[in-house]
């Protein structure tokens, strides 16, 4: 089958196919790592440059003024050489420059060993796997550094780490997690699904989209390498409040400028996805036959081209007022210190939702293959992630009940908040309605999915105290709204990334997981999570403030409790990660669709071919339709469609 | 549905809210009250509480009869019933909920409203944070203000009107068993309400991550009778209260030195910073006459760190807010006080 496609998309596209090797001085101006080696150090020599430059000329001193240098050199323009070096603008160059466009050789399309993996590749399936891979990667860094402050609040006093170390540690902790595993990775799992699911070849902008994949890495490294700044890593929160933010030592700037990269990289990933679920459609996909997950990803998308501006603009704000000496938080010289805060949340909440809407998307896929039913109330589903997307921007000050801002504001935002568990109620019943009745089958994926709901609506309840402007103002800033966000985004978000991982998996390798092993790995996650963030709700209510090194010695026995469930957590994974590995190198081959679903991209072959379908599907019912006789999503070949439909004649 | 599958499903519903209750009773979840503004914020938590078990109870019933009922066995292949929705369930399960939250929201408003309210005549104390320390400025009797004390000391019964202020970053100032929580904001004046109902002991707590000392950043809090306060303000008021004539004694008080340090002629015994009571042999291995090693430790606390302890969470503003004479006072009062 396979065989046949590559046939016919020869036919089609002319030549594809792994690139020619390259040799002598082509390897050192063509793309690849070695151009991205010389073109880093060349684009961070100008940007040096400029600095020393300008600085010599205006006479200021100093000439080497670090924080400027990192900010120009090290994290602005030496990255935009490495993306050149790797060959993410040679096409537009190309174009741009007035040289007749090269032909379409696809030769950067399309995975043909490990390797292709490495390379500024367009074919969204190959920057799906790229995106999931390297956002575990620093899901790990992420864990670690969790793992380290959980061994330092083990007991009382400081043992570990120092108020500075731990500082950074809780962070970088953050920031990892949020910009760089959770966000991405619903990226990840929507570019691999969503062109798929809505039967396009592509996404509307192939190389758009390898860009935003390749400013992520960097987004990444940037974080992590503050820790080698001179004061360490920033260590004033990732939500970075100034004034704290703007005296940090430069770990900071990494922060700062870290959080650009990865904004930027969501904001064309959400352009592009907003214009091919809207532009790419197969025939006959109207807006209400698509599967709830691309719904769930037009939402995201609008969210996150609306709302990241904001954090992009926040970050800025704090890094002007360090190297160029604005004072937009300068008390002393009219500053204001809460305009940051409005601004960050403005972003940053309708950032949970950025968070958690593609996870409803995947769970609604999960739940109706795994109960063999339509999903219930499916346009009430897609109208709920329209009413979430519209009230998630009235509800950013819920943030700052305590923060001192004004006081009127307070009991409008209590309002909106509690209504926004409204659509998100509509969305839980809706999944256990899906359940009722149905035939449930507990693989993996639905597992997490189970998790995800039981764990979901925990942090959604913990959710209303919090809204209550008075119990928050008991609450907040305490373990409790620690206990409150890892319900959300470990029990909610990072359940729902593991089951559609577990879903998705014998599509992107063709291979089957070990089933043992996966719901070894989730009893072992739903314990050990639980077991970390279960108590933090009454020890925060108790008396123990977030973000301290050191505690008063009464929270000593549950702080022990939890740090040895987190590392519980911390083994759970090494499951996941031996599950993954071992299965994508040899698992038993899956078929192209071992869950019997019927949304597109359990149509086409595991893994699918380049250009994902032969012809262009024709789309001719919804995606749910489980139980109803003689009902279709789509028809993947005219002849085979007419033929299938004769046999049942004759039936 | 069938009769029977109705009662398995309140059974279970009743199992799980029976748990989630058991949960809520046998955990303390709160500290015990000590302000009549934190006795509403536990009514208010309570009656959220009895809504979210409810709500709770509902979700797990479905969630464990569906696993429990609706498993399918290995090889039977067949579909569910291809129902798409219930207009009137969705109608339910829309406006139900939106009247729940919508009672919460209401007492919570009403509780909030209640909860500002400092009534006519309150105790006004000002309340100025800074890196990492606490600093409290009470009215003095003749109703001028000036007495400045690093403890918070409130009369029992009496509402209090703290306005907060900062020096330097955002903190904010927490006491669990007043309930009250509020950000000092450089820059602006922030405000709490707190009626104090308990005589005893607690603790400012700062909840606004706001350095290396963060977790250090603490101040003793005493509710007491009224005759108590009464005495505590003539105490400050004799030794000057920091009105720039107030004794080494009163000084160590106002600059809130005894939130960290542990000293006994003033009675202090924190341990969040070194002990004060024996310098001598430190001041000897530095090289220093006692007098200047003091003094060292006062205006550049990070130029020795004593053993155990961390540099920069000590404020290293006190060459700038005391006065040389208060320095020098603070200084021959930690010298006189040499055990």
């Amino acid at each position: 089958m396979t065989e046949l496609q590559h046939t016919h998309h020869d036919l089609a596209h002319g030549h594809h196919g792994p690139p020619p090797p390259r040799t002598g001085l082509r390897r050192l101006t063509g793309p690849g790592y070695l151009r991205a080696l010389w073109l880093t150090l060349l684009f961070g020599a100008i940007g040096f440059g400029i600095v020393v430059f300008f600085r010599w000329l205006g006479g200021w001193d100093p000439i080497l003024h670090w924080d400027v240098l990192a900010t120009v050199a090290f994290m602005t323009t030496a990255p935009v050489g490495f993306l050149a070096g790797l060959g993410a603008f040679d096409y537009w160059i190309y174009y741009i420059s007035g040289r007749p466009t090269r032909p379409e050789d696809h030769s950067g399309h399309g995975a043909y060993s490990w390797r292709d993996y490495f390379r500024v590749n367009t074919d969204h399936k190959v920057i799906g796997v790229q995106y999931l891979v390297t956002v575990f990667f620093f899901f790990v860094l992420g864990g670690l550094a969790a793992m380290l402050f959980r061994a330092e609040l083990a007991q009382p006093d400081l043992q570990f780490v120092d108020g500075q170390a731990y500082n950074g540690l809780i962070s970088m902790h953050a920031a990892l997690m949020i910009f760089l595993f959770i966000i991405p990775a619903f990226a990840g799992l929507a570019n691999f699904a969503v062109p798929l699911m809505l039967g396009a070849t592509d996404m509307a902008f192939p190389r758009l989209n390898a860009l935003s994949f390749w400013l992520l890495p960097i987004a990444g490294l940037m974080l992590v390498a503050s820790f080698l700044a001179p004061g360490g890593a920033f260590a004033s929160g990732w939500t970075a409040y100034p004034p704290l933010s703007t005296e940090a030592p430069m770990g900071q700037i990494f922060f700062n400028m870290g959080v650009q990269w990865a904004g930027a990289s969501s904001i064309m990933t959400a352009l592009n996805f907003l214009v091919t679920i809207i532009t790419m459609r197969a025939p006959g996909m109207t807006f209400w036959r698509m599967p709830l997950l691309v719904w769930a990803n037009f939402t995201t998308s609008l969210l996150v081209v609306i709302a990241t501006p904001f954090i992009a603009a926040s970050q800025f704000f704090i890094l002007f007022d360090r190297i160029m000496h604005t004072n937009f938080f300068t008390v002393a010289e009219g500053g204001y210190v809460l305009g940051y805060q409005h601004i960050f949340w403005f972003y940053s909440h309708p950032a949970v939702y950025i968070m958690m809407l593609p996870g409803f998307g995947i769970i609604s896929e999960v739940i109706a293959v795994f109960s063999r039913k339509p999903v219930f109330g499916y346009r009430l589903m897609a109208l709920s992630l329209m009413a979430i997307l519209v009230l998630g921007f009235s509800v950013w000050a819920h943030h700052m009940f305590v923060a001192g801002m004004a006081d009127w504001l307070r009991v409008p935002m209590m309002v909106t908040s509690m209504i926004i568990a409204v659509p998100t109620g509509v969305k839980v019943f809706s999944w256990l309605a899906t359940m009722w009745e149905g035939r449930l089958r507990f693989g993996t994926p639905m597992l997490f999915a189970l998790g995800f709901l039981s764990m979901f609506v925990l942090g959604g309840l913990s959710g209303i105290f919090l809204a209550s402007v008075p119990i928050d103002i008991h609450a907040s800033d305490t373990y409790f709204v620690v206990a409150h966000i890892h319900y959300v985004l470990f029990g909610g978000s990072v359940f729902t990334i593991f089951a559609g991982i577990y879903y998705w998996f014998p599509k992107m390798t063709g291979r089957m997981y070990s089933e043992g092993l996966g719901k070894l790995h989730f009893w072992l996650t739903f314990i050990g999570f639980n077991g970390t963030f279960f108590p933090m709700h009454w020890v925060g209510l108790q008396g123990m403030p977030r973000r301290v090194a050191d505690y008063a010695a009464e929270f000593g026995n549950w702080n022990l409790v939890m740090t040895v469930f987190s590392f519980l957590l911390g083994i759970s994974t090494v499951v996941f990660f031996y599950n993954m590995i071992v299965s994508w190198a040899r698992g038993p081959a899956a078929g192209s669709n071992p869950w019997r679903a019927l949304t597109l991209e359990w149509q086409v072959s595991s893994p699918p071919p380049v250009f994902n379908f032969d012809e262009i599907p024709q789309v001719v019912g919804g995606p749910y339709e489980y139980g109803v006789p003689g009902a279709r999503h789509a028809v993947l070949h005219a002849a085979a469609a007419t033929e299938a439909r004769e046999e049942e004649v004759v039936r | 549905m069938r009769r029977g599958s109705i009662v398995r499903m309140v059974v279970y519903g009743v199992l799980a809210g029976t748990v989630a209750s058991l949960v809520a009773v046998a955990v303390p979840w709160l500290p015990t009250s000590a302000s009549e503004q934190m006795d509403r914020i536990v009514f208010t938590f309570w009656f959220t509480t009895v809504i979210c078990i409810g709500i709770f109870a509902i979700v797990a019933a479905i969630i464990v009869y569906c696993v429990l009922k609706f498993r399918a066995a290995p090889d039977d292949e067949r579909d569910g019933p291809p129902v798409h929705g219930h207009t009137g369930l969705e109608i339910a399960w829309t406006a139900v909920p939106a009247v729940l939250v919508t009672a919460i929201s209401i007492v919570s408003a009403i509780v909030l409203a209640q909860n500002e309210d400092a009534g006519d005549n309150p105790l006004r104390v000002n309340v100025t944070a800074a890196q990492f320390a606490w600093s409290f400025e009470y009215p003095a009797e003749n109703g001028e203000g000036g007495l400045r004390s690093g403890e918070l000391v409130l009369p029992v019964g009496r509402t209090v009107r703290l306005r907060l202020n900062a020096n330097d970053v955002i903190h904010s100032f927490w006491v669990p068993e007043f309930g009250q929580k509020s950000d000092a904001v450089p820059g602006i004046d922030t405000h709490l309400v707190i009626t104090p109902t308990r005589i005893g002991s607690y603790s400012v707590v700062c909840t606004e991550l706001c350095g290396l000392g963060h977790s250090t950043m603490r101040a003793p809090v005493a509710v007491v009778s009224e005759e108590d306060y009464d005495a505590f303000i003539a105490r400050l008021a004799s030794n000057g209260g920091g009105s720039g004539e107030e004794t080494g004694e009163g000084i160590f008080a106002s600059a809130g030195c005894g939130s960290c340090h542990s000293f006994e002629p003033a009675g202090t015994d924190s341990q969040v910073g070194p002990a004060l009571d024996d310098l001598a042999g430190a001041a000897e291995n530095a090289g220093l006459s006692l007098e200047d090693y003091v003094r060292e430790g006062i205006v550049d606390p990070d130029a020795r760190i004593a053993e155990g302890f961390q540099a920069g969470v000590m404020p290293k503003t006190y060459e700038t807010t005391l006065t040389d004479e208060q320095l020098d006072r603070l200084v021959q009062y930690l010298v006189e006080g040499q055990s």
